[in-house]
């Protein structure tokens, strides 16, 4: 194996002894604000602002400081003290290490076989999760990834999902077996990756501004204003374009412009949408004629409304401001200094008749 | 019940505990113990949240004390005996199922006889156990009879132990065939631009769907046309249109419906897996009781105990004896064959036990002890 390896799946048993390996202790990166404590922060950002974790400039760091920034963003989430945090960092990762899985087995299926050491085959990531014996092919076929799996009923009950699709009742079971197809492997395996990056979070027994976690402070202090952007704003359910504030009316009509929206913007107008009572399938009615896709609104507001019922608030006006997004149109920042305030007076002052544009598009 | 009955039945319970042993559970001494003592009144106190640490050695326990009712709990915790089951640190439960009577959807039980609804409780429980044993492939598998109206069956696969609640639903939902639509057992294969539909036909449920059909495809091709059209034309939304394709399908395409192929007899075909479905999971589903197997921390019968309400054994059966097992003859406690007890009753009564039948009128009567002991147990008998 590889350090090309280890940077992109961390979590891995061997990756931490590489870590050991390289000699360097997390205390002194952290004391030197080595380049991984910065990558390690921006990880954890990006796995709260986008659910992903892959660095947006990834020819900006080297192996080791991606594989460092691992243990780094592990005490970093955990220091933010933030049940919801842990789990939205764990499924960003997990998601990101699933897309690395579909390229490494698309990779090893070229017929190539393995042309580079950086690649993880599914025998070695099943084996990593404890899943060896436990899920296999439904026949072999020498050199291709098989469509077919046979995954042990126990397995399949802990890491199937909600939806109806996984239904045991409707599924292949036999002999102890469920049948899955190959595409819903990936699903499977992102659950076992989830819990593992979740498994011994939070770190027991780090206090911020002491010892060794002392010099982050402001790594956490940056962080901590993205999660403290949950504003107390009142429970808003209803959709009229008109009355949105003029920052995600901008980012709309960018998007139907046909311009690729930021992600940091993408983030902003669904956490914007999603925040006034829009379910993912109305997002995705609602941004038809853009440039966002269906899978993309699903994927990010999926993550964005958890089941506890904590949401991500789109981030506040002096963020958009510094963004660039808010431009303090019409002064508003003296009446609500976050565009889903803004958006909830706009509704209250409006005096005529509104209708909601859900009730609109359901009535034709 | 009166104070005598009640004390004739709690002593002759001790004298049973006293010659027997009962069936301890693996990890007895991390599972809850409750019981229910013979207490007047119709309202049952459980005393529950107990270890084997409380209770002491479990067989002297049960001559001492002769409790009614003996229960352990299916889970296996770290404090037992704590009072809260968030006290009591959860460490898995075996995952058991309970077949009763009063769920049997065939058995009307103010009309059917004791011996009619545990026979359709059996047939049930090998329903059952196909799913459990074929279908699942769970090793350590136990079958009970409850002693009442039913079977228990504990299994305690390592697999299983740590499943929540809501995996367990999943099972229950699989046994039960809840909500299954056919649509849920067809899945689209794309190949080379074109989509068609096809029968999951590598287990579960729709392998058995897929089985009917192949047994009604075989049906309809020993009959003549217009009998084939008529079964066909019987099932709801298939018009002769539909039927004749499907007849079509049958003579000129049998082996992609071998296949499990949903698209060769149209859209009828469809709605024959439809009908047929519904027929099979009416047919082989197990009328489980949902609760027992979804709550993890459930209270179950102890083996080889008496159920306070007929005086029987709760009697573990092996796998092997199933067919043999005659609850009605194998669960009558050995220490109350051969005696006899005198008992009034209020109502014509008719017993089947240990291979006779007692018919009596109402008044006074001495009968066998183990038939004495069912009426007054069951509440239609006083001891005299």
């Amino acid at each position: 194996m590889s350090a090309r390896l280890y940077a992109r799946y961390p979590f891995l048993e061997a990756a931490r002894q590489a870590v050991g390996e390289l000699g360097v202790d997390i205390e002194t990166l952290i004391a030197e604000g080595a380049p991984a404590v910065d990558r390690g922060r921006k990880r954890v950002e990006r796995a709260l602002m986008a659910g992903r974790v892959d660095a947006e400039d990834p020819d900006e760091w080297r192996d080791e400081d991606e594989l460092l920034s691992y243990p780094i963003a592990r005490i970093l989430v955990s220091l933010l003290d933030s049940g919801a945090a842990i789990d939205k960092y764990a499924a960003a990762e997990a998601k990101t290490a699933v897309e690395r899985l579909q390229e490494d087995f698309a990779a090893g299926d070229d017929g190539l076989r393995s042309t580079t050491t950086a690649r993880l085959d599914r025998e070695t990531i099943l084996d990593e999760l404890g899943l060896s014996g436990t899920i296999r092919p439904a026949a072999d076929h020498a050199s291709r990834e098989p469509a077919w799996f046979r995954v042990e009923l126990g397995a399949y009950l802990r890491l199937a999902g909600d939806g109806d699709r996984w239904r045991l009742v409707d599924r292949e079971v036999a002999d102890g077996e469920v049948r899955i197809e190959r595409e819903e492997l990936f699903s499977l395996l992102g659950t076992a990756i989830r819990r593992r990056i979740a498994d011994g979070l939070p770190f027991e027994g780090l206090t911020e501004g002491e010892g060794i976690v002392e010099p982050l402070e402001s790594d956490l202090g940056e962080l901590r204003r993205l999660l403290s952007e949950r504003t107390a704003v009142g429970r808003i359910d209803f959709v009229n374009r008109a009355l949105f504030p003029p920052c995600i009316e901008n980012l709309l009509q960018k998007a139907e412009d046909g311009i690729e929206l930021e992600a940091f913007e993408s983030f902003t107008l669904m956490a914007f949408l999603t925040g006034i009572g829009m379910e993912p399938d109305e997002i995705v009615d609602f941004c038809a004629e853009s440039s966002l896709d269906p899978e993309g609104i699903r994927y990010q507001t999926e993550y964005l409304t958890d089941d506890r019922g904590t949401q991500y608030p789109p981030p506040s006006c002096e963020t958009l401001s510094a963004y660039g997004i808010c431009h303090n149109e019409d002064d508003h920042w003296k009446t609500a200094s976050h565009p889903l305030a803004y958006y909830q007076s706009r509704l209250e002052d409006r005096e005529e008749e509104l209708v909601d544009w859900r009730a609109d598009t359901n009535a034709e | 019940m009166d104070d005598a009955t009640r004390e004739y039945l709690r002593e002759r319970f001790g004298d049973y505990y006293r010659q027997s042993t009962v069936a301890l559970p693996p990890a007895a001494n991390e599972r809850e113990w409750g019981h229910i003592p013979w207490t007047p009144g119709t309202g049952t106190t459980m005393v529950r949240h107990q270890s084997q640490l409380d209770l002491g050695d479990v067989d002297d326990f049960l001559a001492r004390e002769s409790p009614r009712h003996v229960y352990f709990s299916a889970a296996r915790y770290t404090d037992p005996s704590a009072s809260t089951m968030s006290q009591k640190g959860w460490r898995g439960a075996d995952l058991v199922f309970d077949l009763d009577a009063d769920h049997l959807p065939s058995v009307d039980p103010s009309e059917a006889t004791y011996a009619e609804m545990l026979a359709a409780c059996k047939d049930a429980l090998h329903r059952l156990l196909a799913f459990v044993e074929a279908d699942f492939g769970f090793d350590d598998v136990s079958v009970v009879f409850s002693g009442g109206r039913g079977y228990h069956v504990h299994v305690r696969d390592p697999e299983i132990q740590d499943l929540d609640s809501d995996a367990r639903r999943e099972i229950v939902d699989y046994v039960l065939a809840e909500n299954l639509d056919t649509d849920g057992l067809i899945r689209t294969v794309s190949a080379g631009g074109t989509t068609r539909r096809v029968l999951r036909t590598e287990g579960g449920w729709g392998r058995r769907v897929h089985a009917a059909l192949v047994a009604f495809v075989d049906d309809l091709d020993g009959l003549d046309e217009s009998a084939a059209l008529e079964r066909l034309t019987a099932i709801d939304g298939i018009g002769e249109g539909r039927a004749e394709t499907i007849l079509g399908a049958v003579s000129a395409n049998r082996e992609a419906i071998a296949a499990g192929n949903m698209e060769a007899g149209g859209p009828g075909i469809r709605l024959l897996a439809d009908s047929l479905a519904q027929r099979v999971a009416d047919a082989e589903s197990a009328p489980i009781d949902e609760p027992v197997t979804t709550d993890t921390h459930r209270l179950i019968r102890l083996p080889k105990s008496l159920h306070g309400g007929s005086g029987l054994v709760v009697t573990p059966i092996d796998r092997e004896a199933l067919d043999a097992f005659d609850p009605l003859v194998d669960a009558v406690p050995e220490p109350f064959r051969g005696g006899s007890v005198e008992i009034d009753i209020d109502e014509p009564r008719r017993v089947e036990l240990d291979g006779d039948i007692t018919k009596l009128e109402p008044g006074t009567h001495t009968v066998a002890e183990h038939v004495g002991v069912f009426l007054m147990a069951r509440g239609e008998a006083e001891k005299v």
